[in-house]
């Protein structure tokens, strides 16, 4: 156990560094790079002489470093400085809200992915060679292979507008002890098919290969010599080893968390953070740009952190203490 | 055998997740329609999934507002707000008339054109009910909008003719001397030239009244929280903005103007989504008709096509060229090239027509607007003699044209345009697509030879296109079009009056189309699909306030 903790040290120690990069390397692109968001602002009414006086008074002529110097002092106090959409608001008011509801609901699609892709990849494994194991993963890829362009449009089509059973999307929220939660109610159900049925057949196919690997292994030739039920010998030594792979998907998953779809978001109106920031990008606001730039670095380095740490755990080889340095 | 119990437990994983999600889901929303007001549940068999609607509510997908402080709105899409919770002086009617709004009745205009006295309304209140609007009201939001501390990219723009206005706006003075506070109720402006667009001017938010004890020192760019409830006097308040989700407003039932805001609420969804499906879904009210659908719409067979209706909207879509640089700084180029599109086609074909041709700059509807311009006529033969003289096709370069975009295909108005050229003309013209930033940031270095654009009126009035985009000394005449004729006869229309002023922007137009500085392609249409039960609604040419016309019977 000393390796692991010596490890996981060892990785918080570089996460620092790491966002120093990120953040110079970000906030030297938006100041350097082409485009300015007061200009952008002006449209088509042009003033240089305004441009520059605004520019001055917001403090874009400025050196870069102290720049720099005076949007991470703040930053690092969890204050991201004022934003354009909407203008002059702090970014974490609106920036917060968006992050927390598209993580409800990439949550809920990734329960779901998985709770829905494990069995069926298990099954489809163990169905090797019959024409269950194709029938299974062909329903999962037959979604999967649809462009979530094409996919949104044709689920609104037939659960709203011809069987009117599904509201066409839309966030309703719930207050529960001033929560607000907006994956309990009938609006999510169309986003969840949209993304969980093209989702799946990734976990499935991921998980049947696993399986299959571990098929023949002879711990559970072993185990089924022994005279284990069928069920123990899938649940407790064939799921279980072929499942430990899948915590390094788990780690991407999770950072996938924050990160909003576009083209769900706008086709669906959810308000989360996928349009935002798409929209930071092109009106050059800065400081969103920063602020999620800046949260999901650390939440990327988290969720690979806990990946390793729950690699290490389930892996017994790992645990004994021989292979954390890699 | 053993795989049966297999099956057997994996399948009842997934039933318990889908009986375990699905009762959560069913009992929250029992739980909410419960509280909601369980009456209409038991009138309708049928349990609705959609969220239940308040008495006398318009449902509307909106834009996502830049801002709600009026000083500084810069887009329509955040005008399209303000106008409707602030007011100013002046404001257009539905018949797109100028009328008095705060101000009691039109200014009075001293015989030089360049005083106007305006006389308020008075016992109009902001919307707590506290105050009433006065002119020092007035000369405190006008100045505020040109305080360079406000940060306000369109302050100048629509207020730089009032006398101290360009001084106080640079910081050099403390007071716009043009804006004089007669007394309570009577508020005079003096301009530096007998303008008689000044009045249209008015009607934008730069000149609508806020509350001066709420704004504080906040600018365009900090502390905007103030606008989450602002104390606005227009005919309707601002209820609820919950950013990026939606805004409520409601009616203001101390409106001074008739007629009153009828319509109880109105809900704007921010968030997007796909506004044909939620109109046929009937989670909203109005909504717009894409090029996609547009035919399904127009089809009469089809049951949504009653509900259908066109506007033309107050908007030129254009190319322009660099005339001060070759190929293009050559009239009959730019000539020979407007000769070779078909803008028939472009409209009904490539558009189905949910554009109309254009001939001239001035969009229809526009004052000063001529049916009988004649235009630059599609002719291919007439072209390819005009660049023969000028030294063909061979002779041009490379020729691109800057089109701003994001990332995705050119659409179909630009490739249609790039085949003309091609088949009518034999050029091959590159496209650079360009994010809007960029766009801009290579306009204003002339970093072009040819570009797409379009222009919305921000006021009815011909100076705002001509003046704006053609004089040589405007910022905004991208093209660097040059013309000593067309500049005197745009600098004579500012101070002329009437009809002999409507005529010398006639003439001003005819030079410049004559000139081909721009290619005009088509003026837009504004469309809605609206439910028969909403009444009195309409799509504006540009943004004005027009809720307050709108009432819904029963549904």
């Amino acid at each position: 156990m000393r390796g692991l903790a010596s490890y996981i040290v060892g990785r918080l120690l570089w996460a620092p560094v790491i966002l120093l990069a990120v953040s110079l390397a970000t906030f030297a692109l938006g100041r350097f790079g082409p485009g300015d968001p007061i200009r952008i602002l002006q449209g088509q009414y042009r003033d240089p002489e305004q441009q520059e006086r605004i520019a001055e008074e917001l403090g874009y002529h400025d050196n870069f470093f102290v720049q720099y110097w005076r949007y991470m002092e703040r930053a690092v106090q969890g204050d991201f400085g004022e934003g354009l959409s909407p203008r002059g608001f702090q970014v974490n008011d609106v920036l917060f809200p968006r992050l927390w509801v598209t993580f409800q609901y990439n949550l809920l699609a990734l329960i779901i992915i998985f709770a829905v892709g494990i069995p069926a990849g298990i099954w489809a494994a163990l169905k090797q060679g019959t024409w269950m194991d194709p029938f299974t993963i062909g329903m999962l890829l037959f979604p999967a292979s649809v462009p979530v362009l094409v996919i949104i449009p044709v689920l609104q089509w037939l659960f709203a507008v011809q069987l009117g059973w599904l509201p066409s999307g839309g966030w309703q929220v719930h207050e529960f002890y001033g929560v607000e939660i907006g994956i309990l109610n009938i609006h999510i159900v169309l986003p969840m098919l949209a993304l969980t049925l093209p989702g799946s057949a990734g976990v499935a196919r991921y998980m049947r290969t696993q399986v299959l690997q571990v098929l023949d292994d002879d711990y559970v030739r072993t185990a089924r010599a022994k005279g284990l039920r069928e069920f123990t010998v899938v649940s407790r030594h064939i799921a279980r080893n072929a499942m430990l792979p899948l915590a390094t998907i788990m780690g991407f998953a999770l950072v996938g968390l924050l990160g909003g779809s576009i083209f769900l978001e706008t086709l669906l109106g959810i308000p989360g953070v996928g349009e935002y920031a798409f929209n930071a990008v092109f009106a050059r606001d800065y400081n969103a740009i920063m602020a999620i730039v800046l949260l999901t670095s650390t939440a990327f380095i988290l969720a690979n952190l806990l990946a390793d740490i729950t690699y290490a755990f389930i892996d017994p080889r790992i645990r004994l203490g021989g292979g954390v340095e890699r | 055998m053993e795989t049966r119990r297999l099956v057997l437990v994996l399948g009842g994983i997934a039933v318990v997740l889908v009986i375990v999600l699905g009762g959560l889901s069913i009992a929250v929303l029992g739980g909410g329609s419960g509280s909601g007001g369980g009456n209409k549940d038991k009138a309708t068999p049928e349990t609705s999934p959609l969220p239940e609607r308040v008495e006398g509510e318009l449902r509307l997908v909106g834009p996502d507002p830049l801002t709600l402080d009026p000083a500084c709105a810069s887009d329509a899409s955040s005008a399209e707000y303000i106008m409707e919770i602030f007011s100013g002086l002046v404001t257009f009617d539905k018949d797109l008339k100028l009328v008095p709004d705060i101000a009691e009745s039109l200014p009075q205009i001293s015989d030089d054109g360049t005083v106007y006295t305006f006389h308020l309304r008075r016992g109009v209140k902001f919307h707590d009910g506290s105050r009433q609007v006065t002119a020092d009201d007035f000369k405190f939001s006008m100045q505020r909008s040109l305080d360079p501390d406000t940060l306000s990219t369109v302050g100048e723009v629509y207020l730089d003719d009032i006398v101290g206005a360009k001084e106080f706006a640079s910081g050099d003075t403390n007071d716009v001397s043009g804006i004089k506070v007669v007394d309570e109720y009577t508020l005079e402006i003096t301009i530096d030239a007998a303008k008689t667009y000044f009045l249209a001017k008015l009607t934008y938010p730069t000149a609508f009244v806020v509350d001066q004890r709420e704004v504080g020192d906040s600018s365009c760019f900090r502390d905007t929280e103030w606008t989450l409830k602002p104390n606005g006097s227009g005919p309707f308040m601002l209820e609820e903005w919950q950013l990026g989700q939606r805004i409520v407003l409601t009616a203001n039932p101390a409106f001074y103007l008739e007629p009153k805001p009828s319509l109880a609420r109105v809900t704007y969804v921010l968030a997007g989504g796909s506004p044909l499906v939620m109109y046929e879904n009937d989670e909203i009210d109005i909504t717009g008709v894409g090029i996609n659908d547009i035919e399904r719409i127009r089809d009469s067979s089809v049951p949504l096509n009653a509900e259908f209706t066109e506007t033309a909207s107050l908007d030129t879509y254009y190319i322009g060229f660099n005339t001060q640089e070759p190929p293009f700084d050559d009239p009959n180029v730019r000539r020979a090239f407007a000769m070779t599109i078909d803008k028939d086609v472009l409209a009904e074909v490539v558009l189905k027509e949910l554009v109309v041709p254009a001939k001239g700059v001035l969009p229809p509807g526009m004052p000063g607007f001529s049916e009988d311009l004649e235009g630059i006529p599609f002719d291919p033969e007439g072209a390819r003699a005009l660049l023969d003289d000028a030294g063909g096709p061979g002779g041009l370069g490379d020729i691109s044209l800057l089109s701003s975009g994001r990332g995705a295909s050119v659409g179909p108005i630009i490739e249609a345009i790039q085949a003309m050229w091609e088949e009518n003309l034999g050029v091959t013209v590159e496209v650079d697509q360009e994010e809007f930033g960029l766009f801009l940031q290579d306009l204003d270095d002339g970093n072009f030879k040819m570009f797409d654009l379009g222009w919305v009126a921000d006021y009815v009035d011909p100076q705002n296109f001509l003046d704006i985009k053609f004089h040589s000394a405007s910022a905004n005449n991208e093209t660097k079009y040059s013309n000593p004729e067309v500049d005197d006869l745009l600098e004579r229309a500012r101070t002329e009056q009437e009809a002999a002023r409507l005529d010398l922007y006639r003439q001003a137009e005819e030079k410049i189309v004559e000139d081909a500085a721009w290619i005009p392609l088509y003026h837009g249409k504004s469309n809605a699909l609206i439910k028969p039960y909403v009444e009195g609604y309409f799509t504006p040419p540009f943004v004005i306030p027009n809720l307050r016309y709108v009432s819904l019977t029963t549904r």
